[in-house]
């Protein structure tokens, strides 16, 4: 015993040493290290949501791949559900960051119904709506995903249907095939009644991937589409005209949390904004029909394009 | 020495063989517990898995509840649904914890815990509180055409495949450890049950080893043993073994070998005697009868001296009557001698005798002497014995003829007696003479041998030798118990008549 005790009085004395010197380290760290830019990948993970169809999902992996690469930590959750659902999810801090559709943003969230005409006004006026909310529209995409109406060349032969203007001319019910969101939104059935007055509409709530084969199938005669699907490619499907502007402007623009933007800094929207950039209406298009046509997983799409385009 | 006694001897066998036998069982005793102890490891851990399976069962229905519960209140607008779901859902964070600490032991199962714990806080913060939000928010009819979107339920049913996942993988677990243990014990039993059929076969072996190598030559020693006991003194067991049997073996033959050249020198020892004791016992009798000759002479010529000389020589009377005296003297040892060289030799006439009869015979050739004495002689009822009848009469007359002669102040009285004892019958004569001390009681059987002088009691001392004698030869034995001043009693016993003349009419005297 009499041996044992001044062992541990030694230990104790250097643990308090330890302690000491790391407490007077420990402040000069504090004092040296940058109070808003530590390195990325210490910083919280960057938590990117997705909405519920495929150009959400490639879109999602786009730029998960492409700020792991600049080394931030990111955590992506896909599928995450409609606008009304993921925008909530953003605002009540669940997420940091979703890209969003500017028409839809406007229409659905701002509910702004009076939309201003040209792409960039919309995008100014979404950018002070979310910056009120403590959110940063960040750079917008090429590509625009507007919604649309699809249906088959020859169901627009026989009734003679280029715009959607001309629905009202057939006689009875129309289907429409569309998300189940599409009942209430403006870009959709109330926008079709309110803009165009059509009446004879009634809406078959489908999934996404259903609604080109329900098309195909004539279970509907039309479809709820998004311009940049990559069904609409070729020739299979004529999206009718919107000469009154009730779809707007499908440009994509990533809302990101202003805190996370704090946390990270400049960097951050640096990598962002470098993958928005290249998302032209071509590239998106590809991309989807390679997922939606062709079965390929939409993160290997994601690799094989940000590899192209050197951002990997 | 040591070389050879490690390599041969039997007990390094027997330690050798034990301790291999304790190491076996030893062996298959920890194999058994090794196989008991998985076992029970197994239980546990079956037990667990069990119990994740059960909480993740609880948790799905639970999940399941939860949405049709949230679907309902979108679709009736009744605010108790939601407060079910919101409970039911606080309680997922712990009971998620739960699942985790169950499948602790299992990383992939701990991982595919997490990847359903982050799907369900997902569904609910995406799902449920922005469900509850767009309720509040934009009212009913929004929200049930974002329930019509099945978004959560596309979530749910996603959040039950990993659940699927999770009963699957957990029961493959389960059955994987069930086979694990199962072929665990199984080996285990297959190595107790080895190990017990080699401890047998070895105690088997051990055991026909003890019988062939050790019991069998042990028996052929005892046999030999039991024949020497017999007499056969040129038994002689097998002994070209090296071990302690051998030294057995070996030294049973030596010791055959000492006995038989043992009695080989008794027997001529014996011889030498027999023949000394022959040639002394004629020589005794030679010389005592042929002295009485020349002894009856010189008495004769005493006589004839003492006559012839008259009353002339009266000094010479006195000298004469010494020589006689003298020569009277060494007849009657001389006749002793004699009689005590004669007695019981030669042919006996062993009958049934009727010991009555015989002692009557005794006080008729003793009546001189008894009624000298004026004694009192009391016969009880005398049996018939075996015995030649002249020699038992001499015992009787010697033993009466003591008992009447060595008397004290009292009138002697003498009592002769006999009792059964098994198949002999004691004969007892009692006196109430002077006695003698116990540790004489020996010495008054030996031949001449006096505890009185001549003076006071005569006789020559050779009458109790005789009777030793005699009784020696018929079978039986004699012996005295006295005390001085308490009289003596003479007994001796002698074989029972032949059961054909078992019990005759006793005969009983007085005197």
């Amino acid at each position: 015993m009499g041996r044992v005790t001044p062992r541990i009085l030694g230990l104790l004395a250097a643990l308090a040493l330890a302690l000491v010197l790391a407490a007077c380290g420990g402040s000069d760290d504090d004092a040296a290290a940058p109070p808003d830019r530590p390195d990325p990948a210490t910083g919280p993970p960057i938590r990117i949501g997705a909405k519920n169809f495929t150009e959400q999902t490639i879109l999602g992996e786009l730029y998960r791949q492409a700020l792991e690469a600049e080394g931030f930590e990111v955590v992506l959750k896909s599928d995450v559900g409609s606008t009304e659902i993921i925008h909530r999810a953003l605002k009540r801090g669940a997420l940091d960051m979703y890209p969003e559709y500017v028409g839809v943003l406007l229409s659905e969230v701002a509910e702004v119904r009076s939309r201003p005409r040209r792409p960039a006004a919309s995008y100014e006026v979404a950018k002070r709506y979310e910056k009120r909310g403590g959110f940063t529209l960040l750079a917008q995409t090429p590509f625009s995903d507007s919604n649309a109406l699809g249906v088959k060349p020859a169901f627009a032969r026989r009734h003679g249907l280029r715009t959607i203007a001309d629905l009202r001319r057939l006689k009875g019910t129309v289907k429409i095939g569309a998300l189940a969101e599409f009942r209430t939104r403006y870009e959709g059935l109330v926008g079709l009644r309110e803009v165009y007055g059509l009446r004879n509409l009634r809406v078959s709530s489908l999934d996404s991937d259903e609604r080109y084969a329900a098309l195909e199938q004539g279970d509907v005669e039309v479809a709820s589409v998004f311009t940049t699907e990559g069904q609409l490619a070729g020739e299979d499907y004529v999206v009718l005209a919107d000469p009154r502007g009730l779809f707007a402007s499908g440009h994509v623009a990533p809302i990101i949390s202003d805190r996370i933007l704090r946390v990270h800094g400049t960097r951050l929207q640096t990598a962002i904004d470098a993958v928005s950039k290249m998302l032209t209406t071509s590239a998106m298009r590809e991309m989807n029909a390679a997922v939606d046509l062709r079965k390929r997983r939409p993160a290997d799409i994601a690799r094989e394009f940000l590899k192209a385009k050197k951002l990997l | 020495m040591l070389h050879r006694s490690l390599r041969t001897q039997i007990t390094t066998k027997v330690v050798a063989l034990s301790a291999a036998s304790a190491i076996l069982l030893g062996v298959v005793l920890v194999t058994l517990i090794v196989a008991v102890m998985g076992q029970r490891d197994a239980a546990q851990v079956a037990f667990r898995s069990q119990q994740a399976l059960g909480l993740a069962n609880t948790l799905e229905k639970s999940l399941l509840s939860i949405e049709s519960g949230l679907n309902r209140y979108v679709t009736t607008r009744e605010s108790r649904y939601l407060g079910a779901v919101t409970s039911e859902l606080a309680e997922y964070p712990p009971a998620t914890r739960e699942l985790a600490r169950l499948v602790s032991d299992d990383a992939g199962q701990q991982a595919r815990v997490a990847e359903l714990s982050e799907a369900i806080r997902d569904y609910d913060e995406f799902w449920v509180k922005s469900l509850i939000e767009i309720v509040s928010e934009d009212g009913f009819e929004v929200a049930r055409s974002q329930v019509e979107t099945n978004g959560g339920r596309a979530r749910l049913d996603r959040v039950r495949g990993q659940f699927e996942t999770l009963f699957e993988r957990e029961r493959a677990v389960i059955r994987a450890r069930e086979d694990a243990a199962e072929r665990g014990s199984e080996r285990a039993i297959g190595l107790g049950v080895g190990g017990l059929a080699l401890t047998i076969a070895i105690a088997l072996g051990f055991t026909l080893y003890l019988r062939r190598s050790v019991l069998r030559p042990v028996r052929t020693v005892a046999e030999a043993t039991g024949r020497l006991a017999a007499g056969d003194l040129s038994t002689r067991v097998p002994a070209d073994r090296e071990d302690e049997l051998g030294e057995l073996a070996r030294g049973f033959n030596s010791m055959a070998d000492s006995l038989e050249r043992g009695r080989e020198q008794l027997e001529h020892s014996n011889a030498e005697l027999t023949r000394s004791n022959a040639e002394l016992e004629q020589f005794a009798s030679v010389t005592s009868h042929d002295l009485q000759a020349p002894l009856t002479t010189i008495s004769m010529y005493a006589e004839l001296l003492e006559r012839r000389r008259g009353e002339q020589a009266v000094g010479d009377v006195d000298l004469v009557d010494g020589i006689r005296g003298a020569t009277q003297q060494a007849r009657a040892l001389i006749r002793d001698l004699l009689e005590y060289s004669r007695a019981g030799r030669g042919n006996l006439n062993v009958e049934d005798v009727p010991a009555g009869h015989i002692v009557n015979q005794a006080l008729e050739a003793l009546a001189g002497t008894i009624e000298e004495s004026g004694a009192q002689v009391d016969v009880g009822e005398l049996p018939v014995v075996r015995a030649d009848r002249a020699n038992l009469c001499r015992v009787f007359q010697n033993l009466i003829g003591n008992a009447v002669k060595f008397t004290g102040e009292d009138t002697p009285r003498v009592s002769i007696e006999a009792e059964r004892d098994d198949d002999h019958w004691r004969f007892s004569v009692r006196d109430n003479g002077i006695g003698m001390k116990p540790d004489h009681a020996r010495r008054i059987f030996e031949p001449f041998q006096r505890l009185h002088g001549e003076e006071d009691y005569p006789g020559t001392g050779i009458g109790l030798a005789i009777c030793e004698r005699i009784i020696d030869q018929l079978g039986g034995r004699i012996w005295v118990s006295s005390r001085p001043g308490e009289g003596s009693v003479f007994s001796f016993i002698l074989p029972a008549a032949s059961p054909a003349c078992a019990e005759p009419p006793r005969v009983g005297a007085k005197a």
